[in-house]
């Protein structure tokens, strides 16, 4: 069993990175407000995580100005969509197993 | 949030009650559409009546061989009756929609859905639109099947954020307007048929799915 728990993504182990990349596989692109309403979160908790999976390489964050507001649209990249489905491909095989 | 999820099931769990809480909005209340189908079948003897009463013994009949006069005459009426059957419809709707989504602790306007309202209503505008231009110009009998063939087209644009059954409400509406083509004397019988059962049919399919304790 142990083995397998090792197959597990670290960029996954905690939950708010987790919902983050959740969202993303299921919608094309999300701005910081959408996430922080489907993860009920605040900006300080949201961000860290989000930067940390920036620097993964995991999440592609563009950056636009919609008028004179800027806006953040924050999207899975492919390394990221195949990590999580790698992920949950280990899940799953965890759940098997057990 | 913070504590890791080491627990496999609870994380794939979670993962897929974020992803459809995420993309779909799933608080659509079946009772909404069940309120909007007698708004409607109100609406269609409203209608039915008045035009009984302007050109007895024929009616709707009359209205399709009309003046471009005539039709002016009783555009007013008819765009009212359409406004306060949108705006009832959209009361009910909203009343037994926040009711549910209050009673699941989801907010309603959240950023689904506003998508899911946009996508329903860019469609919807264009059509109502088309359909006075086609009433203006004549093509009576093409109004009813325009109304279906515009609102299954909404439906089924705003169905990709909200429960499945949606899409298939539109494509219903969207094959009764394709019908209604053919029998450009039963428009009202249509109408009822679309707007009014249909919503009620596929209200309480909704409702008896996801709702009904």
């Amino acid at each position: 069993m142990k083995h397998l728990i090792h197959t597990l993504n670290k960029a996954f182990d905690n939950r708010v990175r987790l919902g983050v990349m959740a969202v993303l596989m299921a919608n094309e692109s999300v701005s910081f407000n959408e996430l922080k309403e489907a993860l009920d979160l605040t900006d300080g908790n949201l961000a860290s995580h989000v930067s940390a999976l920036e620097k993964a390489g995991y999440v592609v964050v563009s950056k636009q100005f919609v008028g004179k507001k800027p806006n953040t649209t924050y999207a899975a990249s492919s390394e990221g969509k195949s990590a999580f489905q790698e992920h949950l491909t280990a899940l799953e095989k965890l759940l098997r197993g057990a | 949030m913070s504590r890791p999820a080491t627990d496999p099931l609870a994380q794939l769990t979670e993962i897929r009650a974020i992803m459809e809480r995420s993309s779909r909005f799933i608080s659509l209340s079946g009772l909404s559409g069940v309120g909007a189908g007698v708004v409607a079948l109100a609406g269609t003897a409203a209608g039915h009546w008045y035009l009984q009463q302007r050109y007895p013994n024929a009616g709707y009949l009359r209205l399709l061989q009309s003046t471009p006069q005539e039709r002016e005459l009783v555009l007013p009426y008819l765009l009212l009756l359409a406004v306060g059957m949108i705006g009832a419809a959209l009361a009910v709707a909203f009343f037994f929609t926040l009711r549910r989504a209050r009673r699941a602790g989801q907010p309603l306007w959240s950023a689904l859905g506003r998508r899911l309202a946009l996508s329903l209503f860019i469609p919807l505008a264009a059509g109502g639109l088309f359909c006075i231009a086609l009433f203006l110009q004549g093509a009576v009998g093409l109004v009813v099947p325009g109304l279906l063939l515009f609102y299954g087209l909404a439906l089924l644009n705003a169905s990709k954020y909200t429960l499945d059954e949606i899409r298939w409400f539109g494509l219903t509406q969207i094959g009764l307007g394709l019908v209604a083509v053919l029998f450009p004397g039963f428009g009202l019988a249509f109408f009822a048929l679309g707007f009014g059962l249909g919503h009620m049919g596929y209200g309480l399919l909704m409702y008896n799915r996801y709702e009904r304790q």
